[in-house]
């Protein structure tokens, strides 16, 4: 039987846990993000800490708490914040960063070509506390110089928690959410103020931010005309029905040549047909497919 | 008189590859190792086949060192080859010899590619397409895994034989973060496909693996019937997309449902269609830390 993960348990090497897998596998299946072999010894730390505060002691046990149990949803949901915690942070996947520049903004560029106005336009969609926001705006502006010359960048930031929102808005970060800045963006984009860094105004200018409930559908209509949208560890918080009317918005909301992306790991599996995961260097997004026609489903 | 057409680039390659005596050779203990391990389970022997390894004293310490990695799914420490086949299984233990055996084969100071990085791909391209193969039940997975590993092949005769033009050919590749067999193609005429197909000709390699190196990045043109060179096309591209590629990262979309070999495959493996390409893709993450350690830890030595 499995004991309860400890800090000697879980430095030895050894085959996956069983248990553990079936708690990996259950949460890609209803969370959609998916924690590889080599990540599972981080879940397991995760785990161990609802344990803990559970009072829990097998891994069984704890599967049994996020299936069976009534707080069943209320735990998965615990256990999420658990798994997502301390992600939020100024460039955060930075292959995905490097993709949207080598691959992702030359494409649109391309599409949006003969079109008179030259404006990309980005959502963040559940960003938080800005990081995500304020990375892309930073990005982009030195493109300005490059591939964006002259063309006009629109973020639109959104999420539902008021208290993040305004965090975001005084655009005030410590050292944890930093940690991930290269010298070069520190120097060009930040100054200090007292013991924080506080982005500076030109790369807040880019950046709308406002309340928006995803499950909102009379609002979701009105988000048009993107070329990204970013949603990332938002999703997993969702049933899969609400997941797929989110998803069908984003569709709906994207210009033809759009991309959405995710969180690193976090995939639509069993989500949308609609949209096609594409590889990119060192990172996956999501394209338009072509619509479905009939009534009927295709594969 | 009528001058003789000038040679293709592919003939003055032929030409110069026969004319060279140090054609890379696979160990000589593999060829039978391979053959043996192909006849029914019920047939082989444990010790004929430590035996056999054990001819060869480096590949046979390289051999318990790769037994004893994690991407073989052996959790308890091996201390003889005996245990490896004992604990891994006829099969694995044969993949493990052959793995052995074919890192041995680029020159060791690399001619301007990385040879770890090169390593790294065909390892992980192996792993990757066995994995694949399990997943949409494709019939051979062990035969996956060693296309996988022998699909580049030709890159080791393009640095053996041609290592300027190569060297240059990689270069180009890097800068512009071009696949390796369009930037090849630019500078020598002809790509490690089909220099390839030469080396798996002369080592004697059954038809579908010369398919495999002969077509994997156009399997269309392949005769090959049962999609193992449409499986290797696609595992090499995930690779290729991400830590398990040739060195440098190719700046490019693949939308891997839309490549040739996808359809091929499709109409072998029903399950194809409903494939999860995201989970395998964090997948093949996991694999890379492993990779990394265990081909340098055995190139290394």
């Amino acid at each position: 039987m499995t004991t309860a993960p400890t800090p000697a348990s879980t430095a030895q090497e050894g085959p996956p846990d069983p248990d553990l897998v079936r708690l990996r596998d259950l949460i890609y299946q209803t969370a959609g993000i998916f924690h590889p072999d080599n990540k599972l010894r981080l879940l397991l730390d995760r785990c161990g800490r609802r344990m803990k505060a559970l009072n829990t002691r097998t891994l069984r046990e704890y599967f049994e708490c996020l299936t069976v149990r009534p707080t069943k949803q209320a735990e998965m949901v615990a256990l999420l914040n658990e798994i997502t915690i301390g992600e939020t942070c100024f460039f955060r996947n930075q292959p995905q960063l490097d993709a949207l520049r080598q691959v992702v903004l030359p494409k649109i560029i391309a599409a949006k070509a003969k079109l008179p106005i030259r404006r990309i336009r980005i959502w963040s969609a559940g960003c938080s506390t800005g990081e995500e926001p304020y990375t892309l705006s930073m990005l982009l502006m030195e493109e300005t110089k490059g591939q964006l010359k002259d063309w006009t960048i629109e973020i639109l930031a959104t999420d539902l928690n008021e208290r993040s929102l305004a965090h975001a808005q005084t655009a005030l970060y410590g050292t944890y959410s930093t940690r991930n800045l290269t010298p070069f963006y520190r120097q060009k984009y930040f100054t200090s103020v007292e013991t924080q860094l506080q982005v500076m105004p030109a790369a807040r200018a880019n950046i709308t931010f406002s309340r928006l409930n995803l499950s909102d559908d009379a609002r979701m209509i009105f988000m048009k005309s993107l070329d990204l949208i970013f949603c990332c560890n938002v999703l997993i918080y969702f049933d899969l029905a609400s997941k797929r009317r989110v998803i069908q918005h984003f569709y709906n909301n994207l210009l033809p040549h759009g991309y959405f992306f995710m969180g690193h790991s976090e995939s639509l599996y069993g989500v949308s047909e609609d949209f096609h995961l594409v590889h990119l260097p060192g990172a996956t997004g999501y394209i338009k497919g072509e619509r479905r026609t009939g009534g009927g489903t295709q594969l | 008189m009528k001058a003789a057409p000038a040679p293709t680039p592919i003939e003055n390659l032929r030409k110069r590859m026969e004319g060279l005596r140090q054609i890379p050779t696979i160990p000589a203990v593999l060829a039978p190792l391979i053959r043996y391990i192909q006849q029914p389970v019920e047939q082989l022997d444990v010790q004929k086949i430590t035996d056999m390894i054990a001819q060869d004293k480096s590949l046979a310490a390289q051999c318990l060192e790769m037994a004893n990695s994690p991407l073989f799914g052996r959790w308890q420490k091996v201390e003889t080859l005996r245990a490896a086949v004992i604990g891994l299984g006829f099969q694995r233990v044969g993949d493990i010899a052959m793995s052995c055996g074919v890192l041995n084969l680029l020159p060791r100071d690399g001619r301007g590619i990385d040879p770890v990085a090169f390593w790294e791909h065909s390892l992980g391209c192996a792993l990757v397409s066995r994995h694949l193969a399990r997943m949409i039940s494709f019939p051979d997975p062990g035969k996956a895994y060693l296309a996988g590993l022998l699909h580049d092949i030709g890159v080791i005769v393009n640095l053996w034989v041609l290592p300027k033009e190569f060297q240059e050919a990689f270069q180009i590749g890097r800068q512009e973060s071009i696949p390796l067999h369009e930037a090849e193609r630019r500078v020598m005429g002809f790509d490690h496909c089909e220099s390839g197909r030469f080396l798996a000709e002369k080592w004697g390699l059954p038809a579908d693996l010369i398919q495999v190196v002969a077509f994997h990045h156009t399997p269309v043109q392949s005769s090959d019937q049962t999609g193992l060179v449409a499986l290797i096309e696609l595992s090499d591209l995930l690779c290729r997309m991400s830590g398990l590629n040739h060195g440098y990262v190719e700046a490019r979309q693949v939308d891997v449902q839309e490549e040739p070999g996808f359809a091929i495959l499709a109409e072998k493996c029903a399950l194809l269609k409903q494939f999860d390409w995201a989970r395998l893709t964090f997948e093949l993450d996991s694999y890379m830390d492993d990779v990394h350690a265990l081909v340098r830890t055995i190139y290394r030595k």
